[in-house]
């Protein structure tokens, strides 16, 4: 990957520039004004080949497009086949639940049942990726995600009753 | 009935103003020249009054505020010796010569200070607004540019107010010197040292939400720095430019620019049109050919410097010529420096005047020059054919 050589214009904004494996050059000025430029020099020529002008929205739309979160071709692809096998569960936890007031690495939860936390939802807030120390709350719902079978054989395991199928709240 | 006539007066200017502004922008032409030209029509009908005079002042303040505001004390401390070594540059190459044209022109040591600044420093107001407007923020020569201006404009700021004092103290001589440089120096130490300790319980003060109380605070903050500065004999407008100094690394900073940026739009018109006003229009004609002399001369030295600070850096010719046809504007700076001191005007070429003259010439024919400079460069720097020749190697961090 290319490095990106940042540099400050006082007064004007801020320069990124980034060499292409072409040798061309393009650099991308951001104004104080939120206004961008992306400029291609080409080669080692001084003088920008073209200037392309965006407001801050169009700017933004065109980084999504770019950084492929618009439009994905190959990724989605991906995403619907490991999909087909996996699910995401919330499951609310009830006062009396096997997992409430544990500790996720005493739950050892993935090594019994393959499933991992991804999410807990506790009142207002929302606690992604948890710590393995984190403590499980009743009334916490948390999100898991996992192979279909793992997914059984984890509410067989922890007993779990209140199942809520993609009901977020 | 003073008050309702500098009222009315006021009123025409504004409006002068507004239809004047209006065609300026149409031709992409720099406001400040177009104010002072309004300011020099406008004084064969009414006179300077108390309140424009007043709102003058205040826009000098607020100039200088909002300068201090937006200047970048982070490239200035990232790119310190870029900026120390370019500027140098530069002042050694313009500074000195303002002296001598001073001199010739038979100006006292004040005026002839004075006037080097004024020939010295760049506009980087007009400069900035050129380098966007012709697209040329991402070329190679423009950081160079702006690292000269940055030095430019901190030594203009240090430059004003030592000669400030120095006026106040009454004459010139060693002690005076002495004594003038140290107050600034240490107004200036105390304000750096109230940024960097203080920086934490400024933010906090400032961090208003009522937006009537807000304005009222940081307009109090402004006007108590400049009145302090003042009281101990040094310039207003340095301390409005510390004022903005120390303000400029708040997390308000946004905010405190857009609240004061309208009162800043309104003094600073006035200012060049007060200033355009005091311009002596029968004199100005015969001003005329020796301002057109100083621009040649001066642009010359500019161009020279630029050019020589592109090649260290080994830029291609182009944009050497680039870099040092950016430098010839003149602009706010240098009215302020001719505005802030009442001067002797029983002088040949009186300063005031002059630079009037001066900047005129320089804010026009200068973001002209700027945008042909290619046109200078095919013409007398390269023979045909020479054209894609693959141009200097060059890199945009040193």
């Amino acid at each position: 990957m290319s490095e990106i050589k940042e540099s400050e214009l006082p007064g004007i904004g801020k320069k990124f520039t980034l060499e292409l494996d072409s040798g061309d050059k393009l650099v991308v000025v951001i104004h104080s004004s939120g206004e961008r430029e992306v400029f291609k020099f080409i080669q080692d020529n001084d003088e920008p080949a073209s200037v392309t002008t965006l407001a801050d929205e169009e700017a933004r739309q065109i980084g999504a497009i770019l950084s492929g979160t618009y439009f994905q071709p190959v990724i989605e692809e991906a995403q619907k086949l490991t999909m087909k096998n996996a699910t995401m569960e919330w499951i609310k936890i009830a006062p009396d639940s096997a997992l409430a007031n544990k500790r996720i690495e005493e739950l050892d939860i993935r090594k019994k049942t393959g499933v991992s936390i991804t999410t807990i939802i506790r009142g207002e807030s929302v606690i992604p990726n948890p710590h393995s120390g984190e403590i499980i709350k009743p009334q916490d719902t948390i999100i898991i995600i996992g192979g279909n079978d793992q997914i059984k054989n984890f509410i067989s395991t922890f007993e779990i009753k209140h199942r809520l199928e993609n009901d977020r709240q | 009935m003073i008050v309702n006539e500098s009222v009315l007066s006021l009123g025409i200017s504004l409006i002068a103003l507004f239809f004047a502004g209006f065609l300026a922008t149409k031709v992409n032409q720099s406001l400040t020249a177009v104010f002072i030209v309004v300011g020099m029509i406008l004084q064969n009908f009414f006179p300077v009054t108390i309140i424009t005079e007043f709102i003058a002042t205040l826009g000098i303040i607020f100039m200088l505020f909002m300068f201090g505001l937006e200047f970048s004390v982070g490239s200035l401390v990232n790119n310190q010796r870029k900026i120390f070594f370019n500027g140098v540059y530069d002042l050694l190459f313009n500074f000195p010569l303002g002296m001598f044209l001073g001199w010739i022109l038979g100006y006292d040591l004040i005026q002839t200070l004075l006037f080097a600044g004024i020939i010295y420093v760049t506009s980087s107001v007009i400069v900035a607004k050129s380098i966007i407007d012709l697209k040329r923020s991402a070329n190679p020569e423009t950081e160079y540019i702006l690292n000269i201006l940055i030095f430019e404009d901190m030594f203009i700021a240090a430059f004003l107010a030592c000669i400030v004092g120095v006026v106040n103290y009454g004459h010139i001589d060693t002690k005076g010197m002495l004594l003038v440089m140290l107050k600034t120096a240490a107004f200036f130490l105390f304000f750096i040292i109230l940024s960097r300790t203080a920086k934490k319980i400024i933010d906090k003060v400032v961090d208003i939400e009522h937006t009537e109380l807000f304005i009222i605070l940081i307009l109090s903050i402004i006007v108590l720095s400049a009145g302090a500065a003042s009281q101990i004999g040094l310039s207003e407008a340095i301390g409005a430019f510390l004022a903005g100094l120390l303000l400029s690394e708040t997390r308000q900073r946004h905010r405190i620019s857009e609240a004061i940026k309208p009162f800043q739009q309104f003094s600073t018109a006035i200012f060049f049109v007060t200033f355009g006003m005091s311009i002596d229009y029968k004199h100005a004609g015969s001003l005329i050919p020796i301002g057109i002399f100083i621009f040649v001369v001066s642009s010359f030295s500019k161009v020279f410097g630029g050019y020589f600070v592109g090649k260290k850096y080994a830029l291609s010719k182009r944009a050497c010529l680039r870099l040092g046809f950016s430098l010839i504007p003149r602009g706010e700076f240098s009215i302020i420096l001719a505005g802030t001191i009442a001067m002797n005007t029983n002088v040949p070429y009186p300063v005031k005047s002059l630079t009037g003259v001066y900047v005129l010439l320089s804010a026009i024919l200068g973001s002209i020059l700027m945008k042909e400079s290619d046109w200078f460069v095919k013409n007398f720097f390269e023979s045909k054919g020479k054209e894609f020749q693959p141009l200097g190697r060059h890199s945009a961090k040193d």
